[in-house]
């Protein structure tokens, strides 16, 4: 018999992620390791979202996955580019250094 | 005469087509005012002109033909509760509506404001072709044009209006423009002032018109509720009757002139009751009628510049001179006779109010008489003669003598157009001067203006075969015999003012034609040599005076009439009108709140006793101005502190400044002060202002730049909602 992984496993796992994901963003500070942080939280909540729909056994949550898959396509190629043009001004992505805006 | 009678009575134009083309006469003035107004400066003075000129003398041509197709005899305007005879109109549909209650745009021509279309568009037309060469000179020209016709177009919605709000589109409108028009030089602050005064003192009395209109909607209202055995009249079934009511009020709205009227028809009955529902709740009907034309008494007092809001008159004469002659001669001043005929039926269901308007009238008279003995200035004299005249036209509401009012209205528009235009023509040729001491013998230089300024001078003084006297006495004569029920004394009093007032007015009319026309010529006179005015102006002034004179025949008692067995003389303007007074009429014979004379007063002594009182008025004018002063060079210094008082018109305008302009600068003042520069201003505006940056100068050491902060602030946050999310679902 086939032994399937309760959801509450998945749940916990992608908890895990998206606390694993802020925690990089808030603490690292090279910013490309801040911006892979992100994607992980929003793979994070990919999985929640993939988790429920095999729970309830229809096609939404998955349509939302791909929809995030998307996003995080169009995110990455924007925050990339940011992160290139930060570097090329300021020699440096180390987000402790970059604080110009400010009061 | 019979056939003079179907010639009349046969109208080119089919009467139903003539009333649906109404909105025509008032279209026209319109576009030439929009034209005008909009390219007059790109199409030029000449273009103007003619498109100004145009547009009047087309709505007269097309007034023309309505008039000829109310007389019509199948001419009949329809109305809710059956055909109007001799009128025609139409309903162009809904204006707005609220609840119940409806306005429509309903226009109507009828006897009385067919004749009021001829006058508007035709003095008007006169006025127009004078002022093309008045304002020959004047840069403003295009807007000149633009607001007289404007004007034109604001009145004759006024007259031809079927619903007391669509009259009051025109009111307001005459009044705007005659704001506009007096202070049309306003650069000269004194010129603006004038504009300014006569727009604000007409907004008191249009408040009284607007508040006098809401409560005739609670009256109507109250009406549609009664019990339909309160209703029951003679010859007419209570059920029947409020059936057609309420659907009359339905049709065409509670304000609209047939729902007025029969409204009219059934007051009678209820004076006495006390109004069951509304807010008007426990008010007899009677003491609501009498406040509501007390209200619209004074809406007239505004516009037809009687006691206590007659100020703003004479300093209108500020505007151009055919502006005068237009607004405060032929037109404007009118309106709240108009709208008195119009009210008729309503006026003599109340006693009180017609002994007030008889009483206020007579006293406008009076004192704008007595204030116009000492005037120097030309127009000022003309001024307060018209005011005075007006006040003759009010005495004769009051006494109930609608008709003779109304032809005092046609012949005054007559002989005052012409005598403010001859008194243009003669500063026109005097360089401008005004002042009546110091023009004279004028006569020999300006033969045209003078003999025109003659007759009408005749005219309004009242002299026999003038038009002036036929309607001057018809109102006195009214005053003489008419009985105001429980106000006898008040229609006495009335009367005596009139005829002093009607010795005074030939007094002062024959000093301002001694002074301007005869003698010589003053020494400090601006030009040693007058010139006559150009055709342009002298030809307007030549078709007045003809009209001063012919217009006598609607005074004359040549129409006889079958009444109730016996052969009765009627005026031919009394005959004309008798289709619009009829309900009127009825409703005196009814309720014998005007008690009419019963046998006819021989008119011969009448006739002979007021021609006395124009000649030696006159004559003591003569006597004085020019055999008296001459001699003596000086007034006798008893009579100084009189003349003094008169010349300074009574100080009214001095009381009124003191007691009502002061206090109300004051508090406007004050509020400014306290309200606009310390709560708005200060309080609300800058304290918001100042609020805000305060927030932001503090809140601004937030703002670190570390993004990394900024997303720890956020996380903590959304924990802190999840965390209260959690505990508000678990138990």
């Amino acid at each position: 018999m086939l032994q399937t992984v309760p959801t509450a496993h998945y749940l916990i796992l992608a908890a895990v992620l998206f606390c694993l994901g802020m925690l990089g963003v808030l603490l690292r500070r090279n910013a490309l390791v801040v911006f892979m942080c992100i994607e992980l939280m929003l793979n994070a909540a990919n999985l929640t979202f993939l988790a429920f729909a095999r729970e309830r056994g229809d096609s939404v949550g998955h349509l939302s996955a791909f929809f995030i898959i998307a996003v995080a396509a169009a995110e990455a190629a924007v925050g990339l580019a940011i992160v290139i043009a930060v570097f090329r001004s300021r020699g440096t992505v180390n987000i402790e250094e970059i604080q110009s805006m400010k009061h | 005469m019979e056939k003079l009678q179907l010639f009349f009575q046969t109208s080119p134009v089919d009467p139903t087509a003539a009333g649906h083309a109404l909105w025509l006469i008032i279209a026209l003035p319109l576009l030439g005012a929009l034209i005008s107004g909009v390219f007059g400066k790109i199409i030029g003075r000449q273009n103007t002109h003619l498109v100004a000129v145009g547009a009047v003398g087309g709505s007269f041509l097309m007034s023309l033909l309505v008039f000829w197709a109310i007389n019509d005899f199948r001419s009949s305007a329809g109305s809710p509760f059956g055909p109007i005879s001799y009128a025609v109109g139409a309903d162009f549909g809904t204006w707005f509506s609220a609840g119940s209650f409806k306005v429509t745009f309903g226009l109507t021509a009828d006897h009385l404001s067919g004749s009021m279309l001829l006058v508007i568009t035709g003095v008007g037309f006169l006025i127009h072709l004078y002022s093309t060469g008045y304002m020959s000179h004047d840069a403003g020209y295009w807007r000149f044009f633009a607001y007289l016709n404007l004007f034109i177009a604001a009145m004759l919605t006024l007259v031809l209006a079927d619903s007391l709000p669509l009259l009051f589109v025109g009111w307001e409108g005459v009044g705007l423009c005659s704001y506009l028009l007096i202070g049309f030089w306003y650069d000269d602050a004194q010129k603006a002032f004038a504009g300014r005064k006569a727009f604000i003192t007409n907004r008191i009395g249009d408040f009284g018109f607007l508040v006098a209109a809401f409560l005739t909607v609670l009256v109507v209202e109250s009406i549609t509720q009664l019990p339909v055995a309160s209703l029951n009249r003679a010859g007419a079934d209570g059920a029947m009757v409020a059936s057609r009511y309420a659907q009359g009020v339905s049709a065409r709205g509670a304000l609209s002139m047939p729902v007025l009227e029969e409204t009219a028809r059934i007051l009678p009955n209820l004076l006495t009751q006390e109004i069951a529902t509304g807010p008007l709740k426990g008010l007899a009907y009677g003491t609501a009628l009498t406040i509501i034309l007390l209200l619209f008494l004074l809406g007239a007092a505004g516009k037809s510049a009687q006691i206590p809001l007659y100020v703003w008159l004479p300093d209108a004469m500020a505007g151009p001179t055919p502006v005068s002659a237009l607004i405060h001669a032929a037109t404007m001043v009118t309106s709240g006779i108009y709208l008195f005929c119009r009210l008729s039926y309503l006026v003599v269901l109340s006693p009180t109010a017609m002994a007030v308007i008889a009483l206020i009238g007579a006293s406008t008279a009076l004192v704008a008489a007595l204030i116009a003995f000492t005037q120097t200035g030309i127009k000022k004299v003309l001024a307060y003669s018209t005011v005075s005249q007006l006040g003759f036209m009010f005495l004769g509401i009051g006494v109930g003598a609608f008709w003779a009012a109304f032809l005092h209205v046609v012949t005054h528009a007559f002989f005052k157009a012409c005598l403010f235009l001859g008194a243009g023509s003669v500063m026109h040729g005097n360089a401008d001067e005004e002042d009546i001491t110091r023009l004279g013998g004028v006569r020999k230089e300006m033969p045209v203006t003078w003999a025109t300024f003659l007759i009408a001078t005749l005219a309004i003084t009242g002299i026999v075969p003038l038009s002036g006297f036929f309607s001057k006495d018809a109102i006195l004569h009214a005053a003489h015999v008419n009985g105001i029920a429980g106000f006898e004394w008040a229609g006495h009093l009335a009367y005596w003012l009139g005829v002093v007032t009607a010795a005074g007015t030939s007094f002062y009319m024959m000093r301002l034609y001694f002074l301007t026309f005869e003698g010589e010529r003053a020494k400090d006179a601006k030009t040693p040599h007058a010139h006559e005015s150009s055709p342009v102006m002298t030809g307007p002034l030549v078709v007045l005076a003809v009209l001063s004179v012919v217009a006598l025949v609607h005074g004359l008692p040549i129409m006889h009439v079958q009444r109730g067995g016996t052969t009765v003389t009627q005026a031919l303007m009394e005959n004309f009108l008798d289709p619009v007074f009829r309900t009127t009429n009825d409703l005196v014979a009814q309720k014998q709140f005007l008690v009419l004379p019963k046998e006819e007063h021989g008119l011969l002594g009448a006739y002979v006793q007021a021609w006395l009182i124009a000649v030696v008025a006159g004559a003591l004018a003569f006597f004085v101005y020019r055999r008296y002063l001459p001699a003596v060079k000086k007034l006798p210094a008893a009579l100084e502190p009189l003349r003094k008082f008169s010349f300074n018109k009574f100080y009214v305008d001095e009381v009124y400044t003191a007691l009502i302009v002061r206090p109300l600068t004051f508090v406007a003042r004050a509020a400014y002060r306290l309200v606009d520069a310390v709560l708005i201003d200060g309080v609300m505006v800058r304290g918001t202002a100042w609020v805000t940056k305060q927030t932001g100068a503090v809140l601004r050491y937030l703002q670190t730049g570390d993004a990394q902060m900024y997303a720890a602030v956020m996380a903590v946050a959304l924990a802190g909602g999840l965390v209260w999310a959690l505990m508000r679902v678990m138990p």
